[in-house]
């Protein structure tokens, strides 16, 4: 591992590479100031949580009866935007990969709610408490362990089981779904799903994400807009006080980059922060993976792959010359130099570089 | 007659072999991903990642432009509406692209784990530091 730090600033010892500094937490958000890393993968990291990390929320209603002003559609979007516990959410299969025919307890969460205002003068409130867990067939599951758990410390909020409502207000009511007028009920089941929020912004595990970097404008990436004075007119943001500010004429560092990020992580509470940012890391390198994977596959000639470059618009072009690369062609046409004309990959066997080993990096083991 | 057309009787196909069966059954299901984009040589190549964005790219780019061996490597979004990312990589001398790309990637991973490790590290730290779970 060692050897990698090498690249990125040349020291050895834990003072180099990453940092990161916790400045304030609690149950709900992070604050926090990432060191020593890149904007490129600071921006990478943000992203990926923001829009890339499974949780589970409503994704199909079944309506038994809604009497309600409110309709069908109205009220399965609002069920959907309702917060569930993503706790072990890596446990449950996505519906597209599960085996099961429709549902199972293996790629969904059953809720059921059913409320009904027989003869109350005021409006029944349906919050997300009244939400109940069910398995498949219908058996209830049990809720009176203290769902909303809250530990003696408030870092340590324990989450409900997977598909509970997250409930954080202080009278523990949760979401407010509908209101119902006397004679008017609402009996619905629901059906909960894994999800990522490119799809669907419910499944977002993020409320916001703060992100900010070079305060004193020191990497000139951004011109202030002004009437009169710059300083006056611009307000110091609050993490003014972790940097130097520019001197008196001191002259503009053109090869300085963003070393330093102060990233303030809120979440909804589907997921404890920590987890949105461990989740984030995994996420972004499962991504790397599938890639890694994608290109062995594709390695290996047997298996018809699309890497050889799609056909048609290459064929007239094999031994023409055609392209601006030296009329190299990867699919062996000939005037290749890197082994016998006619293999169709262009690594793998048979490179010249000793099986694509020995690069001056160090030997990989592929 | 018969013996003197050119037409030939169908037979029915050899016991064992399927309409769809491919040499590997996952490929099936799963479309491939990563394309070589025509054009491409040993040492200069673009690839076409499929369902992928910025939120890889950029990334990647960095971490591959911070091989030595590397020419040139850039990435673009062909069109917003299409979740396609195009990555080009050209490198000096004999160097193979995919082994740069190869190595971007598991740097990149690397990466990844140093800084969750400092985090975990850093958190672990911070809440031995304030046990009551109070805000710095």
């Amino acid at each position: 591992m060692n050897m990698d730090y090498d690249q990125y600033n040349g020291m050895d010892g834990d003072d180099s590479g990453p940092r990161v500094v916790i400045r304030k937490a609690n149950a709900t958000t992070i604050d926090f100031a990432l060191q020593h890393t890149t904007l490129a993968l600071a921006n990478s990291l943000r992203r990926t949580m923001l829009a890339e990390i499974p949780t589970l929320a409503i994704d199909l209603v079944e309506i038994h009866s809604n009497t309600s002003v409110l309709a069908d559609e109205f009220l399965a979007h609002r069920l959907g935007l309702v917060p569930l516990s993503a706790r072990d959410i890596g446990g449950l299969l996505y519906g597209r990969d599960c085996t099961c025919e429709d549902f199972c307890n293996d790629c969904a969460v059953f809720l059921r709610l059913s409320v009904e205002n027989r003869s109350s003068n005021e409006n029944v409130k349906i919050f997300a408490k009244h939400l109940t867990l069910e398995k498949r067939n219908g058996e209830a599951i049990d809720m009176t362990r203290d769902p909303y758990g809250r530990a003696a410390t408030e870092n340590e909020v324990e989450l409900p089981p997977r598909g509970f409502p997250i409930i954080m207000d202080e009278k523990e009511q949760g979401p407010l779904i509908c209101q119902l007028r006397r004679g008017q009920e609402l009996k619905v089941r629901c059906i909960a799903k894994k999800g990522i929020a490119k799809e669907h912004a419910k499944w977002a595990p993020t409320a916001a994400i703060g992100f900010e970097y070079d305060p004193h404008n020191k990497l000139r990436h951004t011109q202030l807009w002004y009437e009169a004075d710059v300083k006056e007119e611009w307000p110091d943001s609050k993490n003014v006080d972790w940097e130097e500010p520019s001197q008196e004429g001191e002259r503009f560092q053109y090869e300085a980059e963003p070393n330093q990020f102060f990233i303030n992580l809120e979440g909804t509470g589907v997921m404890p922060p920590d987890a949105i940012l461990h989740n984030g890391i995994r996420t972004l390198q499962e991504k790397l993976a599938n890639v890694i994977k994608g290109l062995r596959d594709t390695s290996d000639p047997s298996v018809p792959n699309g890497l050889d470059g799609g056909g048609s618009p290459m064929d007239g072009v094999m031994n023409g010359g055609g392209t601006q690369y030296g009329a190299h062609s990867a699919y062996g046409g000939g005037q290749s130099a890197y082994g016998e004309p006619g293999y169709s990959t262009a690594y793998g066997q048979g490179s010249v570089y000793g099986g694509g080993m020995a690069t001056p990096y160090g030997s990989r083991g592929y | 007659m018969a013996q003197d057309s050119d037409d030939r009787e169908m037979e029915d196909a050899a016991p064992g072999a399927e309409a769809n069966e491919s040499t590997n059954g996952d490929f099936i299901k799963e479309k491939q991903r990563l394309r070589l984009l025509p054009g491409s040589t040993d040492t200069a190549a673009s690839f076409a990642f499929e369902k992928e964005d910025h939120t890889l790219g950029n990334a990647l780019r960095y971490m591959i432009m911070k091989n030595p061996e590397v020419e040139f490597c850039g990435y673009s979004i062909p069109h917003p509406s299409e979740a396609v990312m195009n990555l080009r990589i050209q490198t000096f001398d004999n160097v193979s692209v995919f082994e740069v790309l190869r190595k971007g990637l598991t740097d990149l991973a690397d990466l990844c784990d140093v800084v969750e490790d400092k985090f975990t590290a850093a958190r672990d730290e911070f809440d031995a530091a304030h046990p009551d779970g109070e805000e710095a």
